[in-house]
């Protein structure tokens, strides 16, 4: 059985992976693999060897790792390739294939031009940051923390009272 | 006569063929003749930066600018910085109207390449 993990840099600001979750949770809908999981590689949760671990759970006996990145820059070239090492040797069982990063693409082209086409007047750029916060997981790392936009912080009360 | 400018912001890198491919993709954009002007801006590292960009579309008779960020993940970036950068602008050229578009990262169309990618391993 197959399992699938979108291979991701990870971000402290809470909600950074919303987009990431969505394309797993579109992934899955297709029906691309019996077992979609996502792994990271910093920050954010589950880091790549627990994404094996919750595929190996589930039965899986072979790994597709799938990165989420434009290029293949030092992330996919030199710490992907030790991550799936290491998960190696901890699940040796497990086959692991590795496949390109998205990199050149015409749909990347179809996408820009969607975006462009919905763009929206200074009112909406707001929202990127009001969604991170719907995500928050209160750590004292992220860029938020302790700012206005942080609903973890007292003095955000204060402000609005 | 409006006049709209695509305007790529993107994240810039000190390795020099790390953004080949997105011009690659910026040229296909630009070979489909939807918006007649299409510029990139960087966020650092490389040239032009996205201050001298936005410059360089209304240099070019932008009325309006689309921008849209080659990143796929809503960091700082994303959610801070570039609105910053674009209200900066809009206060350089207050006769430009200044629109920004969703992240590449939520873009549908990625899930496909994703899909298409992770399919690559069954037909060798």
């Amino acid at each position: 059985m197959t399992g699938v993990i979108l291979f991701a840099h990870g971000s402290l600001l809470c909600g950074a992976g919303q987009s990431l979750l969505a394309h797993a949770q579109r992934l899955r809908e297709m029906g691309i693999a019996p077992i979609v999981e996502v792994g990271y590689l910093n920050y954010s949760e589950p880091r790549f060897l627990a994404a094996v671990a919750r595929c190996a759970e589930q039965g899986a006996t072979h790994i597709i790792v799938t990165p989420y990145f434009l290029i293949p820059g030092k992330f996919v070239s030199i710490d992907l390739p030790k991550a799936v090492a290491e998960a190696q040797s901890k699940f040796p069982a497990l086959d692991y294939t590795v496949v390109p990063a998205l990199g050149f693409d015409e749909r990347l082209a179809d996408a820009l031009i969607t975006s462009a086409n919905g763009a929206r007047p200074s009112e909406a750029w707001g929202e990127a940051l009001e969604e991170s916060v719907a995500f928050c997981r209160a750590l004292p790392e992220c860029p938020l923390y302790a700012t206005v936009a942080c609903p973890h912080k007292p003095e955000r009360t204060e402000a609005i009272a | 006569m409006s006049r709209v400018a695509l305007l790529v912001l993107v994240h810039g890198s000190p390795r020099p063929t790390a953004n080949e491919e997105m011009f690659k993709v910026v040229e296909r954009v630009r070979i489909r003749n939807l918006y007649p002007i299409v510029q990139v801006g960087f966020l650092e590292c490389n040239e032009p930066d996205i201050a001298k960009a936005i410059d360089l579309c209304v240099e070019q008779g932008a009325t309006e600018i689309r921008a849209v960020p080659y990143f796929l993940h809503t960091g700082t970036h994303v959610a801070q910085d570039l609105p910053e950068l674009l209200e900066a602008g809009g206060k350089r050229h207050p006769q430009t109207t200044f629109l920004l578009g969703d992240f590449l990262g939520r873009s549908r169309h990625l899930t496909d390449i994703l899909a298409e990618r992770t399919r690559s391993t069954e037909c060798p």
